[in-house]
Protein backbone atom coordinates (compact mmCIF):
# COMPACT_ATOMS: atom_id res chain seq x y z
CA UNK A 1 0.00 0.00 0.00
CA UNK A 2 1.15 3.52 -0.98
CA UNK A 3 0.97 6.39 1.79
CA UNK A 4 1.11 9.94 1.07
CA UNK A 5 1.08 12.46 4.26
CA UNK A 6 -0.91 15.45 2.89
CA UNK A 7 0.20 18.86 4.28
CA UNK A 8 -2.03 21.73 3.52
CA UNK A 9 -0.47 24.85 4.87
CA UNK A 10 -0.82 28.29 4.30
CA UNK A 11 1.41 30.72 6.65
CA UNK A 12 3.02 27.75 8.52
CA UNK A 13 6.71 28.88 8.13
CA UNK A 14 7.37 28.32 12.10
CA UNK A 15 5.97 25.10 12.63
CA UNK A 16 6.22 23.27 9.12
CA UNK A 17 10.21 22.26 9.14
CA UNK A 18 9.68 20.90 12.67
CA UNK A 19 6.55 19.34 11.53
CA UNK A 20 8.22 17.88 8.61
CA UNK A 21 11.34 16.47 10.70
CA UNK A 22 8.49 14.38 13.31
CA UNK A 23 7.11 13.00 10.32
CA UNK A 24 10.18 11.64 8.74
CA UNK A 25 11.31 10.25 12.28
CA UNK A 26 8.11 8.82 12.92
CA UNK A 27 7.10 7.51 9.14
CA UNK A 28 10.53 7.81 7.15
CA UNK A 29 9.08 5.49 4.51
CA UNK A 30 6.04 7.61 3.95
CA UNK A 31 6.37 10.37 1.03
CA UNK A 32 5.30 14.18 1.92
CA UNK A 33 3.45 16.40 -0.12
CA UNK A 34 3.28 19.96 0.85
CA UNK A 35 0.15 22.25 -0.41
CA UNK A 36 0.54 26.00 0.17
CA UNK A 37 -1.99 27.76 -0.26
CA UNK A 38 -0.15 30.98 -1.63
CA UNK A 39 0.98 31.92 1.74
CA UNK A 40 2.26 35.50 2.81
CA UNK A 41 4.86 34.70 4.82
CA UNK A 42 7.99 32.77 4.04
CA UNK A 43 6.56 28.94 3.50
CA UNK A 44 6.96 29.43 -0.15
CA UNK A 45 10.53 30.21 0.30
CA UNK A 46 10.92 27.35 2.44
CA UNK A 47 9.36 24.41 0.45
CA UNK A 48 12.12 23.53 -1.71
CA UNK A 49 14.66 23.24 0.71
CA UNK A 50 12.39 20.64 2.90
CA UNK A 51 13.18 18.28 1.08
CA UNK A 52 9.23 17.16 0.20
CA UNK A 53 7.28 17.22 -2.65
CA UNK A 54 5.11 20.38 -2.65
CA UNK A 55 2.48 22.16 -5.08
CA UNK A 56 2.06 25.92 -4.68
CA UNK A 57 -1.09 27.03 -5.63
CA UNK A 58 -1.45 30.37 -7.06
CA UNK A 59 -4.39 32.15 -5.56
CA UNK A 60 -5.62 31.53 -2.21
CA UNK A 61 -8.05 28.78 -2.35
CA UNK A 62 -8.46 27.52 1.13
CA UNK A 63 -8.26 24.18 3.24
CA UNK A 64 -11.10 22.76 0.61
CA UNK A 65 -8.61 23.76 -2.68
CA UNK A 66 -5.12 22.64 -1.47
CA UNK A 67 -6.93 19.08 -0.31
CA UNK A 68 -8.14 18.73 -4.09
CA UNK A 69 -4.89 19.51 -5.34
CA UNK A 70 -3.43 17.45 -2.74
CA UNK A 71 -5.64 14.27 -3.63
CA UNK A 72 -5.81 14.95 -7.04
CA UNK A 73 -1.69 14.24 -7.03
CA UNK A 74 -2.47 11.62 -5.26
CA UNK A 75 -4.68 9.58 -7.57
CA UNK A 76 -2.42 10.52 -10.04
CA UNK A 77 0.26 8.99 -8.55
CA UNK A 78 -1.16 6.03 -7.73
CA UNK A 79 -1.53 6.55 -3.63
CA UNK A 80 -3.67 3.70 -1.89
CA UNK A 81 -3.89 6.24 0.89
CA UNK A 82 -3.74 9.64 1.45
CA UNK A 83 -3.27 11.03 5.73
CA UNK A 84 -4.36 14.79 5.79
CA UNK A 85 -1.73 16.20 8.43
CA UNK A 86 -2.19 20.01 9.51
CA UNK A 87 0.97 22.03 9.36
CA UNK A 88 1.02 23.55 12.51
CA UNK A 89 1.68 20.31 14.52
CA UNK A 90 -1.17 19.61 16.42
CA UNK A 91 -1.75 15.72 14.57
CA UNK A 92 0.84 14.21 16.24
CA UNK A 93 3.35 11.78 13.36
CA UNK A 94 2.74 8.93 15.92
CA UNK A 95 -0.83 8.45 15.25
CA UNK A 96 -0.63 7.94 11.73
CA UNK A 97 -0.21 4.53 12.23
CA UNK A 98 -3.31 4.30 14.40
CA UNK A 99 -5.43 6.56 11.51
CA UNK A 100 -4.67 3.83 8.70
CA UNK A 101 -4.73 0.92 10.48
CA UNK A 102 -8.42 0.90 9.81
CA UNK A 103 -8.09 1.49 6.20
CA UNK A 104 -5.67 -1.27 5.73
CA UNK A 105 -7.82 -3.94 7.26
CA UNK A 106 -10.62 -2.36 4.67
CA UNK A 107 -13.04 -1.92 7.76
CA UNK A 108 -13.20 1.90 6.40
CA UNK A 109 -13.32 3.64 3.40
CA UNK A 110 -12.16 7.31 5.35
CA UNK A 111 -10.81 7.61 9.27
CA UNK A 112 -11.09 10.42 11.17
CA UNK A 113 -9.06 11.05 14.52
CA UNK A 114 -11.66 11.96 17.23
CA UNK A 115 -10.36 14.21 20.14
CA UNK A 116 -13.47 13.28 21.95
CA UNK A 117 -13.68 9.42 22.04
CA UNK A 118 -11.91 7.01 23.70
CA UNK A 119 -9.31 7.27 26.58
CA UNK A 120 -8.07 10.10 25.25
CA UNK A 121 -10.78 12.67 27.08
CA UNK A 122 -11.74 16.00 26.14
CA UNK A 123 -9.12 18.50 24.92
CA UNK A 124 -11.09 21.47 24.65
CA UNK A 125 -11.84 23.26 27.24
CA UNK A 126 -15.73 23.86 28.08
CA UNK A 127 -16.81 27.15 26.86
CA UNK A 128 -19.03 27.96 23.65
CA UNK A 129 -16.52 26.43 21.06
CA UNK A 130 -16.85 23.09 22.61
CA UNK A 131 -20.98 23.22 22.77
CA UNK A 132 -21.05 24.46 19.38
CA UNK A 133 -18.82 20.78 18.60
CA UNK A 134 -21.52 19.59 20.25
CA UNK A 135 -24.11 20.47 18.20
CA UNK A 136 -22.52 19.84 15.08
CA UNK A 137 -21.47 16.25 16.39
CA UNK A 138 -24.61 15.89 17.06
CA UNK A 139 -26.54 17.23 14.10
CA UNK A 140 -23.74 14.92 11.91
CA UNK A 141 -25.07 11.69 13.54
CA UNK A 142 -27.96 12.50 13.26
CA UNK A 143 -27.76 12.94 9.53
CA UNK A 144 -25.40 10.28 8.54
CA UNK A 145 -27.00 7.88 11.19
CA UNK A 146 -23.07 6.91 12.65
CA UNK A 147 -22.01 8.03 16.16
CA UNK A 148 -19.98 11.02 15.26
CA UNK A 149 -17.93 12.39 18.61
CA UNK A 150 -15.50 14.92 16.71
CA UNK A 151 -17.22 16.48 13.34
CA UNK A 152 -14.38 19.27 13.22
CA UNK A 153 -11.32 17.04 13.43
CA UNK A 154 -8.50 17.98 10.58
CA UNK A 155 -7.12 15.12 10.50
CA UNK A 156 -8.04 12.51 8.50
CA UNK A 157 -6.60 9.33 6.42
CA UNK A 158 -8.24 8.39 2.65
CA UNK A 159 -8.83 5.50 1.63
CA UNK A 160 -8.91 4.74 -2.38
CA UNK A 161 -12.42 5.37 -3.17
CA UNK A 162 -12.77 8.48 -0.67
CA UNK A 163 -9.60 9.51 -2.70
CA UNK A 164 -11.25 9.34 -6.04
CA UNK A 165 -14.62 10.89 -4.48
CA UNK A 166 -12.42 14.06 -2.88
CA UNK A 167 -9.94 14.79 -5.49
CA UNK A 168 -12.86 16.07 -7.55
CA UNK A 169 -15.43 16.99 -4.34
CA UNK A 170 -13.49 18.04 -1.02
CA UNK A 171 -15.83 20.53 0.43
CA UNK A 172 -14.09 24.12 0.75
CA UNK A 173 -14.94 26.64 3.55
CA UNK A 174 -14.84 24.77 6.88
CA UNK A 175 -15.14 21.70 5.17
CA UNK A 176 -14.97 19.02 7.89
CA UNK A 177 -18.68 18.62 8.95
CA UNK A 178 -19.80 18.67 5.09
CA UNK A 179 -17.05 16.05 4.43
CA UNK A 180 -18.40 13.50 6.59
CA UNK A 181 -22.29 13.90 5.08
CA UNK A 182 -20.70 13.94 1.63
CA UNK A 183 -18.88 10.46 2.35
CA UNK A 184 -22.09 8.76 3.97
CA UNK A 185 -24.06 10.37 0.82
CA UNK A 186 -21.68 8.54 -1.52
CA UNK A 187 -21.92 5.64 0.17
CA UNK A 188 -18.72 5.59 1.96
CA UNK A 189 -17.83 4.08 5.25
CA UNK A 190 -16.10 6.65 7.85
CA UNK A 191 -14.67 5.31 11.48
CA UNK A 192 -13.42 7.46 14.04
CA UNK A 193 -10.41 6.77 15.84
CA UNK A 194 -9.43 8.29 19.21
CA UNK A 195 -6.22 10.40 18.65
CA UNK A 196 -4.53 12.73 21.55
CA UNK A 197 -4.02 16.22 19.66
CA UNK A 198 -1.00 18.38 20.66
CA UNK A 199 -1.10 22.23 20.75
CA UNK A 200 -0.49 24.19 17.61
CA UNK A 201 3.40 24.55 17.55
CA UNK A 202 3.15 28.15 16.05
CA UNK A 203 0.22 30.27 14.36
CA UNK A 204 -3.49 31.21 15.41
CA UNK A 205 -6.65 29.50 14.21
CA UNK A 206 -7.76 30.63 10.79
CA UNK A 207 -11.05 30.41 13.24
CA UNK A 208 -11.02 33.80 14.83
CA UNK A 209 -13.76 35.39 16.61
CA UNK A 210 -14.95 37.72 13.71
CA UNK A 211 -15.13 34.49 10.77
CA UNK A 212 -16.58 32.23 14.19
CA UNK A 213 -20.33 33.32 12.88
CA UNK A 214 -19.15 33.23 9.28
CA UNK A 215 -18.07 30.20 9.51
CA UNK A 216 -21.08 28.95 11.63
CA UNK A 217 -23.73 30.24 9.07
CA UNK A 218 -21.97 28.23 6.42
CA UNK A 219 -21.29 25.01 7.70
CA UNK A 220 -25.18 25.30 9.32
CA UNK A 221 -26.24 25.91 5.69
CA UNK A 222 -24.07 23.21 4.21
CA UNK A 223 -25.41 20.56 6.71
CA UNK A 224 -29.09 21.69 6.07
CA UNK A 225 -28.28 21.18 2.29
CA UNK A 226 -25.75 18.52 1.78
CA UNK A 227 -28.31 15.67 2.31
CA UNK A 228 -30.42 17.31 -1.02
CA UNK A 229 -27.74 16.95 -2.70
CA UNK A 230 -27.11 14.67 -5.75
CA UNK A 231 -25.02 11.59 -5.06
CA UNK A 232 -21.18 13.41 -6.64
CA UNK A 233 -19.25 11.34 -9.35
CA UNK A 234 -15.89 10.14 -8.20
CA UNK A 235 -12.43 11.59 -10.61
CA UNK A 236 -10.58 9.44 -13.03
CA UNK A 237 -7.11 9.28 -12.39
CA UNK A 238 -6.07 10.85 -15.47
CA UNK B 1 -51.01 56.96 -15.89
CA UNK B 2 -50.31 60.59 -17.04
CA UNK B 3 -49.10 61.08 -20.68
CA UNK B 4 -45.72 62.26 -19.46
CA UNK B 5 -45.07 59.51 -17.08
CA UNK B 6 -45.81 57.50 -20.35
CA UNK B 7 -43.65 59.14 -22.19
CA UNK B 8 -40.92 58.62 -19.89
CA UNK B 9 -41.69 55.41 -19.22
CA UNK B 10 -41.44 54.19 -22.77
CA UNK B 11 -38.26 56.79 -23.58
CA UNK B 12 -36.73 54.91 -20.18
CA UNK B 13 -37.20 51.45 -21.52
CA UNK B 14 -36.45 52.08 -25.29
CA UNK B 15 -33.34 53.38 -23.50
CA UNK B 16 -32.27 50.38 -22.15
CA UNK B 17 -33.31 47.83 -24.71
CA UNK B 18 -31.18 50.06 -26.81
CA UNK B 19 -28.23 50.00 -24.41
CA UNK B 20 -28.28 46.40 -23.91
CA UNK B 21 -28.58 45.82 -27.74
CA UNK B 22 -25.49 48.07 -28.69
CA UNK B 23 -23.37 46.40 -25.39
CA UNK B 24 -24.09 42.95 -27.08
CA UNK B 25 -22.70 44.53 -30.57
CA UNK B 26 -19.90 46.23 -29.30
CA UNK B 27 -18.98 42.73 -27.34
CA UNK B 28 -19.27 44.14 -24.27
CA UNK B 29 -21.89 41.92 -23.13
CA UNK B 30 -22.33 38.30 -24.62
CA UNK B 31 -25.32 37.50 -26.04
CA UNK B 32 -26.36 34.65 -23.11
CA UNK B 33 -26.27 37.09 -20.41
CA UNK B 34 -28.20 39.77 -22.39
CA UNK B 35 -30.83 37.96 -22.23
CA UNK B 36 -32.67 38.33 -18.99
CA UNK B 37 -31.84 41.94 -19.94
CA UNK B 38 -33.53 42.02 -23.35
CA UNK B 39 -36.11 40.55 -21.57
CA UNK B 40 -36.55 43.05 -18.64
CA UNK B 41 -36.42 45.83 -21.27
CA UNK B 42 -39.15 44.50 -23.54
CA UNK B 43 -41.67 43.45 -20.75
CA UNK B 44 -41.20 47.53 -19.04
CA UNK B 45 -41.50 48.63 -22.70
CA UNK B 46 -45.08 46.98 -23.12
CA UNK B 47 -46.17 47.53 -20.01
CA UNK B 48 -45.32 51.15 -20.46
CA UNK B 49 -46.79 51.42 -24.44
CA UNK B 50 -50.11 49.52 -23.70
CA UNK B 51 -51.50 51.17 -20.76
CA UNK B 52 -54.72 48.91 -20.57
CA UNK B 53 -52.50 45.90 -19.58
CA UNK B 54 -50.38 47.89 -16.69
CA UNK B 55 -54.71 48.45 -15.60
CA UNK B 56 -55.70 45.13 -15.27
CA UNK B 57 -52.65 43.72 -13.98
CA UNK B 58 -52.50 46.91 -11.27
CA UNK B 59 -56.09 45.87 -10.67
CA UNK B 60 -55.33 41.82 -10.45
CA UNK B 61 -52.72 42.73 -8.20
CA UNK B 62 -54.84 44.76 -5.71
CA UNK B 63 -52.36 47.79 -6.92
CA UNK B 64 -54.09 51.31 -6.32
CA UNK B 65 -51.38 53.50 -8.07
CA UNK B 66 -50.94 51.50 -11.77
CA UNK B 67 -47.55 53.02 -12.41
CA UNK B 68 -46.30 51.28 -9.45
CA UNK B 69 -46.88 48.39 -11.41
CA UNK B 70 -43.63 49.14 -13.40
CA UNK B 71 -41.32 49.08 -10.11
CA UNK B 72 -42.78 45.95 -9.06
CA UNK B 73 -42.00 44.53 -12.68
CA UNK B 74 -38.60 46.26 -12.42
CA UNK B 75 -37.25 45.10 -8.70
CA UNK B 76 -38.69 41.55 -9.47
CA UNK B 77 -36.23 41.20 -13.06
CA UNK B 78 -33.34 43.10 -11.11
CA UNK B 79 -33.94 40.39 -8.14
CA UNK B 80 -34.00 37.69 -10.99
CA UNK B 81 -31.28 39.19 -12.64
CA UNK B 82 -28.84 39.02 -9.75
CA UNK B 83 -29.39 35.49 -8.39
CA UNK B 84 -28.86 34.85 -11.96
CA UNK B 85 -25.03 36.24 -11.76
CA UNK B 86 -24.74 34.62 -8.63
CA UNK B 87 -25.20 31.50 -10.01
CA UNK B 88 -22.80 32.38 -12.86
CA UNK B 89 -20.34 34.02 -10.61
CA UNK B 90 -20.65 30.92 -8.07
CA UNK B 91 -19.87 28.71 -11.24
CA UNK B 92 -16.99 30.72 -12.45
CA UNK B 93 -15.49 30.51 -8.97
CA UNK B 94 -15.60 26.93 -9.04
CA UNK B 95 -13.76 27.26 -12.61
CA UNK B 96 -11.10 29.23 -11.40
CA UNK B 97 -10.56 26.79 -7.89
CA UNK B 98 -10.01 24.06 -10.68
CA UNK B 99 -8.08 26.01 -12.95
CA UNK B 100 -5.68 27.17 -10.11
CA UNK B 101 -5.32 23.55 -8.74
CA UNK B 102 -4.44 22.48 -12.34
CA UNK B 103 -1.98 24.79 -12.68
CA UNK B 104 -0.25 23.56 -9.22
CA UNK B 105 -0.13 20.20 -10.76
CA UNK B 106 0.80 21.17 -13.89
CA UNK B 107 4.02 23.09 -12.31
CA UNK B 108 4.40 20.56 -10.11
CA UNK B 109 5.04 17.76 -13.37
CA UNK B 110 7.53 20.43 -15.01
CA UNK B 111 9.69 20.54 -12.43
CA UNK B 112 9.92 16.94 -12.03
CA UNK B 113 10.43 16.73 -15.75
CA UNK B 114 13.17 19.50 -15.43
CA UNK B 115 14.81 17.72 -12.69
CA UNK B 116 14.98 14.54 -14.62
CA UNK B 117 16.23 16.21 -17.40
CA UNK B 118 19.22 17.00 -15.50
CA UNK B 119 19.75 14.25 -13.50
CA UNK B 120 18.89 11.76 -16.57
CA UNK B 121 16.60 10.38 -15.73
CA UNK B 122 13.54 9.13 -17.95
CA UNK B 123 10.66 11.66 -17.63
CA UNK B 124 8.10 8.78 -17.54
CA UNK B 125 9.60 6.98 -14.50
Amino acid sequence: MRVLILIPARNEAESLPAVIRSLRAEQPDIDILVVDDESDDATRELLSGLGVEWLRLCEHLGIGGALRAGLRHGLRAGYDIVVRVDGDGQHPASEIDHMIAPLLRSQADAVVGSRFSGSTGCQTPPGLRRMGQRVVAAWVSVATGVRVTDATSGFWAFGPRAIRVLAAHHPAGYPEPELLLLLAHSGLRVTEVPIHMSKRLAGRTSLTSSRLGLACATTALALLVAPLRRNVGEASGG
Amino acid sequence: MGNLVQIGAVAVSAALLLLVIDLVRRRKLTEEYSFIWVLCAVALLVLSVWRDILHVTARWLGVYYPPAVLLLVLIFFVFVASLYFSVVISGQRRQIEHLVEELALFDHRLRQVENNKKTGRDPHD
